[in-house]
């Protein structure tokens, strides 16, 4: 923004000085092709060219010209040169200016770039930690529900089993019931409990 | 002294078919009492009581004679006793036979109290072993409960075999 403002009041100061140096040289010219009128009354200065023969006067109006025309074909070619000069300074100024700002803008861009690969890797690597704990939580959770479904399943089989097999003995047993044979374990049973029998009489009394 | 029951009255409704022979021989007894008042009426057979009850009226009554106010002692004592007498019931997966009656109800005498009554009743589902209940507590021996028991372990012996 500075670089643009200082490269506009160097443009405009050119132009001025070149507004200046046109000028000039419009004032001589015209002075030279149309010279002042010279009033009645007031003295005319150069007495002298009255004096001087015709010849010497056309040779100096030539000189002068000649001069005139010298010093104006060199104001022009410096005039040019100065131009050109500056031109070329303004053009390197600008090319350089290009290049600073293309450079630093390459350089933000690429800080940019860096500073955002950077953000990414970061949010990259956290997605991929989070999904890595999302991953592992979920393994451990569905092993988990497949265990306890595991274990729900057989204990259902073994119950469904112990169903069939219980109902199949208390069918089948209960039809053929022999207490003659049952007799000594019954009496066994008896044994072994009396001294429930005796503590509940204790008990009682 | 402590009565001592014979071997047939072993279960409640024995000691129950007591008192009704011993109400029975009392009324009779009664109604004879009057009849022997008047030599026109003939007196009737004395009612049919077995074995049991005579011998368990004797061991009540002792030496002395029977008339009408021993005999309403001796039921309202044999009434007070059945109240009073320990029980036990003994639930069996079959009807049992009178020697399994016998062995049981003598082992109960000789092992609990000589004056047991024991109740036997059957249950085909307990498939074998006894259901014992005495006073407070029940006890299950029985094959079922045994099994029931064992259920959890049916899979693990499946799998073994």
């Amino acid at each position: 923004m500075t670089i643009n403002i200082f490269l506009q009041i160097f443009l405009i100061i050119n132009i001025f000085f070149m507004g200046v140096l046109a000028t000039i040289a419009i004032r001589h010219a015209q002075a030279h092709f149309k010279p002042a009128k010279v009033e009645p009354g007031k003295p005319v200065l150069p007495v002298s060219s009255e004096i001087l023969p015709a010849n010497i006067k056309e040779q100096l109006l030539k000189a002068s010209q000649a001069q005139f025309q010298t010093v104006m074909q060199h104001s022009a070619a410096q005039f040019h040169q100065d131009l050109q000069t500056t031109a070329e300074r303004i053009n390197d100024l600008v090319k350089r200016l290009a290049t600073v700002i293309v450079s630093d803008e390459l350089e933000r861009y690429r800080l940019d770039l860096t500073r955002l690969h950077n953000q990414a890797e970061i949010d990259i690597s956290g997605i991929k930690k989070e999904l890595g704990t999302h991953e592992s939580e979920l393994k451990a959770k569905v092993a988990q529900e497949l265990e306890a479904e595991k274990k729900q399943l057989i204990k259902q089989i073994d119950t469904k089993l112990a169903d069939a097999v219980e109902s199949f003995l208390l069918e089948t047993l209960q039809h053929n019931i022999d207490l003659g044979s049952q007799t000594p374990y019954l009496i066994a049973v008896l044994e072994e409990h009396k001294a429930d029998f005796a503590k509940e009489v204790v008990d009682e009394t | 002294m402590k009565l001592k029951l014979p071997e047939d009255i072993s279960t409640p409704q024995d000691f129950k078919s007591v008192i009704l022979d011993t109400q029975k021989y009392a009324h009779w007894y009664a109604q004879n009492s009057v009849k022997q008042q008047l030599p026109s009426v003939k007196a009737d057979e004395p009612p049919v009581i077995s074995e049991s009850t005579i011998n368990l009226i004797k061991q009540l009554v002792g030496e002395k004679t029977l008339n009408k106010n021993s005999l309403d002692e001796l039921i309202a004592n044999l009434k007070s006793l059945e109240a009073s007498l320990p029980r036990i019931t003994i639930t069996l997966a079959a009807m049992p036979t009178s020697s399994i009656k016998k062995t049981l109800v003598s082992w109960c005498r000789e092992n609990i109290a000589s004056d047991i009554l024991v109740d036997l009743r059957f249950n085909s589902t307990l498939l074998g072993g006894m259901v014992v209940r005495y006073r407070s507590h029940i006890y299950d021996w029985s094959f079922r409960r045994e099994i029931l028991a064992a259920r959890e372990r049916f899979p693990e012996v499946l799998r073994r075999v």
